[in-house]
């Protein structure tokens, strides 16, 4: 399949040089090295073979800006790197939103982190930051917003028409799932219009990132998605052990899936409890807090942490696990069987429930392509991607696990997607725990201060929420040079407009809770 | 809305369902902890802020001798300054003074890890009060005294 | 004590005496619900509520209601006042006369009119006008939003409502609430109209805005619906209402359908009182079990499928009480 997009790419660019690359080292297939001009063509080119856009990414390479494109396929699993040099000193870049819509939001959020104008986007505003800002952040040195540009970008001025008024959805509301504002047109009791205003939680991680050693970014990857902070740390070590080449022994691999299977586990417990509290149902949300708390008592001993993890390190774990967590484990996973049925009973096949979320929020599966879709939410569309299964990191490869999806693609499917992940969770734990090896849980000699090799990488993992990208670009030192987190949420919450338009206010809300979006990742 | 007397009778069956979890809920025992009139146990490796041990050889005094390593590691600038001074007929320094300022610490472990003569440990005061920030910057080698006299 | 009896006659007295213990009765009623809700909640949900005021929480609705009436009375500057003002006064009206006529116990009531029930429905549409007030006297979008709602979720309910007992009504030849209550001296009417009882279960936790009904307060989406502007005692006002509403509506359910008073070896207002607070308890139950029905599904339930419902069960009990 590489060798085939091999040569369909080399005869759509001619003479652009398109390089393989070792997978194993770089995350990607193939990389290809494009001019302004054949940017469209290739987009075009990527689109039709049913592609999506993975991640969208702008390094500042002092002497020239370089924008990545990652694009990956759900079926045939290949990469593709596609780099765009532009000058430094007037970045410019033609837009593909035209072509995949995930690209509208990607491109905002560089043009005020770095400066680079997109022609042709449609709406160039503020994402994350405000007129407040002076400088570009995630440039290397200081390079001042000018004024137009601070005008142009924060013209967004919400107001009604002749029938229609304009509502703010939070950004402190009981169902926005954190700090999110979204901007509502209403014609009465229906949404024309939606449009969600972020960067109220923005910590800016990835120039902290660029500022400090990568043992010491480790507690940051917690704070970004704090319900799944055991993916985010997974991701990372994962990523960074990749990049140097260090190899981690059986047993921490083994006990890093069962860590993180518990931590997809509450997420998505969590996700269920909120869910049902925004449709009105109170008392599942406290029938999920206490399965948390059981599994928040067995981490706890053994991280040292209930919620935001920092567990992992870079060729191991921080410590061994002991006979009470293998214990514990084994009696909560006894008790959590049971535990299905009372959810089956209580929300399930309520009809309440089943009215309320069937048929709401349908994503076609062209729409999820298109706008980079990914978790539960694409495979309630139809599609089967599974990052534990097409990139297993730790012990994953040697689990049996299915890859629950849906239909229709509503806000039912998403629910039942979740609900089989969670019973898939159980099963992996179970194996993990069974399959558990002797031996040691760091890797030796493992440098105090790590130098990676020259390189950039694009690894991913599953989330709770869907597939993490990080790609990492190291210029050998002791610091990251550019980390990008490329976070499941911003895509899952680009299709929330689209989804809303026409529909009443109540249906908005369960569409946003059947989305399971946690605001940090999104702000950073 | 026409619904079919099947659909019927299992809507109405899924909601009698639904009232049967919440009443035999309500005849269980309750889950949760009266916290302030019954205390839990902390774990041994809950992480609250840091703490300095007893040297091996000497428990009177704490095992760190202000050689800097983990200020210079620490991801929030949460370890503010560690002093200490060369002490008649001693190998290695004492330390004199360990701020840490617990208002930025992620408890991320690091500065534990590498303290070459594992001088730091967490403790697991998880009730921590105060009125102002100032009630969170610890001086270690102060609190390492005060639990000397009172154990 | 001669004196005013002569003066303004004993119907008059009889009459002043039922409606203090209305009242008395009202708000202890409202602070036992609202202990009662919050145990009920807190048991279901595996926590306990309320127990550090008073031993198990007794004196938690006392302390509500201290803080409500220390709370800063504020009205928005642009609101409509005579609306503003009146709507919580007004949504207690319907309370207040609907329980002149329920009968507590053979002779525990404060007038038996004989057109009881018809004083009762007439009344509680009364309350559809507070609300509408409230929302648009408060000169707020959120709360006009939650009123409209609110008033187009009460009319559609009132129908299967009033349907519902009408089949009682024709079985008993009376609009008095005594004479029902001592009609079922046999057997209670429960066994005869089933069907009439959940109907009328149904439309009467419509009525009084409870989930699964309850979108027009959903905090989820619209702070607080019609009463978003309300604070401290106008707040409570609406609360008061709205927990006596429950009572009626179970009382009501008690009389045309549970036997009233009626019962052996205990006496009657015990039985009364019972049977209604078992009906609240089954209210609450539904509450913290249920998640919300949407708007439009709401209406259609009520126009298409409970009232038809209602209109054949009143064809078929027309037709058998003919023959």
């Amino acid at each position: 399949m590489v060798e085939k997009i091999k040569t369909e790419l080399g005869a759509a660019l001619k003479e652009i040089p398109i390089g393989e690359s070792d997978y194993r080292e770089r995350g990607y297939h193939l990389f290809a090295e494009v001019a302004s001009s054949d940017l469209l063509n290739v987009a075009r080119f990527f689109d039709e073979r049913g592609f999506y856009l993975a991640a969208l990414i702008c390094v500042d390479y002092l002497e020239y800006l370089e924008l990545v494109y990652i694009f990956s396929n759900h079926v045939s699993l290949c990469k593709v790197k596609v780099a765009l040099k532009i000058e430094p000193a007037r970045p410019v870049a033609p837009t593909i939103s035209t072509i995949f819509d995930c690209a509208c939001w990607y491109e905002r959020e560089i043009r005020e982190f770095f400066g680079v104008t997109f022609e042709g986007h449609p709406n160039m505003t503020y994402l994350f930051l405000h007129e407040g800002i002076d400088y570009y952040p995630l440039r290397k040195g200081q390079i001042p917003v000018s004024d137009e540009d601070k005008k142009s970008l924060g013209s967004f001025r919400p107001e009604g028409g002749e029938d229609t008024f304009c509502v703010n959805l939070g950004p402190q509301h009981p169902s926005t799932h954190g700090v999110l504002r979204v901007v509502l047109k209403m014609d009465g009791e229906y949404i024309e219009e939606a449009e969600p205003v972020l960067g109220y939680l923005h910590r800016m991680h990835e120039k902290m990132a660029e500022n400090r050693g990568y043992l010491q970014f480790l507690p940051n990857t917690g704070r970004m998605d704090y319900l799944g902070a055991m993916s985010f740390n997974l991701g990372y070590v994962t990523a960074v052990e990749r990049l140097c080449g260090i190899a981690v022994p059986d047993r921490a691999n083994y006990v890093r899936v069962i860590a993180t299977e518990l931590n997809r586990l509450s997420s998505h417990l969590m996700w269920l409890g909120a869910y049902l509290a925004d449709l009105g149902a109170l008392t599942p949300f406290l029938f999920v807090f206490d399965d948390r708390e059981q599994i928040n008592d067995i981490l706890e001993p053994v991280t040292g942490s209930r919620l935001t993890y920092c567990y992992f390190r870079f060729g191991g774990l921080y410590n061994d696990v002991d006979e009470a967590f293998i214990a514990g484990t084994k009696a909560f996973i006894e008790r959590m069987k049971g535990r299905f049925s009372l959810y089956e009973k209580l929300v399930t096949g309520n009809v309440i429930f089943i009215n309320r979320t069937r048929g709401i929020g349908v994503i076609a599966k062209e729409r999820a392509r298109k706008q980079a879709v990914s978790g539960p939410v694409l495979r309630a569309t139809g599609i089967a991607m599974d990052m534990r299964k097409t990139e297993p990191c730790a012990a994953y490869g040697e689990m049996d696990f299915d890859v629950p999806v849906g239909t229709r693609g509503d806000a039912l499917d998403m629910y039942h997607v979740r609900v089989k992940e969670m019973e898939n969770a159980v099963k992996i734990i179970e194996q993990a725990l069974a399959g558990l090896p002797e031996g040691p849980i760091m890797t030796e000699k493992v440098p105090k201060k790590l130098k990676p090799p020259k390189g950039d990488l694009y690894h991913t993992v599953e989330t709770p929420r869907g597939e993490l990208g990080i790609y990492i670009v190291s210029d050998e030192s002791d610091t990251p040079y550019r980390m990008k987190w490329r976070v499941p949420s911003f895509s899952n919450l680009m299709v929330f407009p689209e989804l809303a338009k026409g529909n009443l206010l109540a249906d908005a809300v369960a569409i946003l809770g059947s989305l399971d979006l946690v605001i940090p990742e999104i702000d950073r | 809305m026409t619904v079919s007397p099947s659909a019927f009778i299992k809507g109405a069956g899924s909601l009698l369902a639904g009232l049967g979890v919440t009443i035999r809920a309500f005849f269980q025992p309750v889950v949760t902890s009266q916290y302030p009139r019954q205390l839990l146990n902390i774990s041994p490796r809950f992480r609250s802020h840091t703490k300095l041990v007893a040297d091996k050889d000497n428990p009177d005094k704490n095992a760190c001798i202000a050689c800097g390593i983990c200020v210079k590691n620490c991801p929030s600038a949460s370890v503010v300054s560690v002093d200490g001074e060369k002490r008649e007929g001693e190998k290695r320094k004492t330390a004199t003074s360990y701020i840490l300022d617990f208002t930025t610490c992620s408890q991320c472990g690091i500065c534990v890890e590498v303290c070459p003569y594992d001088a730091l440990d967490f403790s697991a005061d998880f009730n921590l009060v105060g009125y102002k920030r100032e009630d969170f910057h610890f001086d270690l080698v102060k609190e390492f005294e005060k639990r000397k006299k009172t154990s | 004590m001669e004196q005013i009896v002569n003066m303004i006659g004993w119907e008059a007295l009889k009459m002043i005496i039922g409606l203090v213990g209305v009242l008395v009765f009202v708000v202890l009623n409202a602070l036992i619900l609202t202990w009662a809700e919050r145990k009920v909640a807190g048991h279901m949900q595996r926590r306990i509520g309320p127990k550090e005021v008073g031993p198990y929480g007794l004196i938690q609705p006392i302390a509500d209601a201290l803080k409500l009436l220390g709370k800063e009375i504020l009205t928005p500057r642009a609101v409509d006042r005579p609306l503003y003002f009146l709507a919580p006064i007004i949504i207690f009206v319907p309370v207040l006369v609907s329980f002149i006529v329920i009968p507590f116990d053979a002779s525990l009531l404060v007038k038996d009119i004989n057109v009881g029930i018809l004083l009762i429905l007439a009344f509680s549409s009364l309350s559809v006008l507070s609300i509408l007030m409230a929302g648009w006297g408060s000169n707020n979008k959120y709360a006009l939003i939650g009123a409209i709602r609110s008033v187009a979720q009460n009319i559609a309910y009132e129908i299967p409502l009033l349907l519902a007992l009408l089949p009682v009504i024709m079985m008993v030849n009376s609009f008095s609430l005594k004479s029902i209550v001592e009609a079922q001296k046999g057997l209670w009417f429960v066994f005869y109209q089933p069907l009439a009882f959940c109907i009328y279960f149904v439309a009467g936790v419509a009525e009084t805005n409870r989930t699964p009904f309850d979108l027009p307060e959903a905090e989820s989406e619209l702070v607080a619906g019609y009463h978003t502007e309300y604070s401290g005692m106008r707040f409570a006002l609406f609360f008061l209402a709205e927990y006596t509403n429950i009572f009626i509506v179970s009382a009501i359910a008690v009389t045309f359908f549970l036997g009233g008073y009626q019962g052996p070896f205990l006496p009657g207002i015990v039985w009364f009182l019972l049977k209604s607070y078992l009906l609240v308890f089954v209210i609450m139950w539904l509450r913290w079990t249920y998640p919300r029905v949407r708007f439009d599904q709401l209406l259609n339930i009520s126009w298409k499928a409970l009232i038809p419902l209602a209109f054949i069960n009143l064809l078929i009990t027309g037709g058998l009480l003919k023959l």
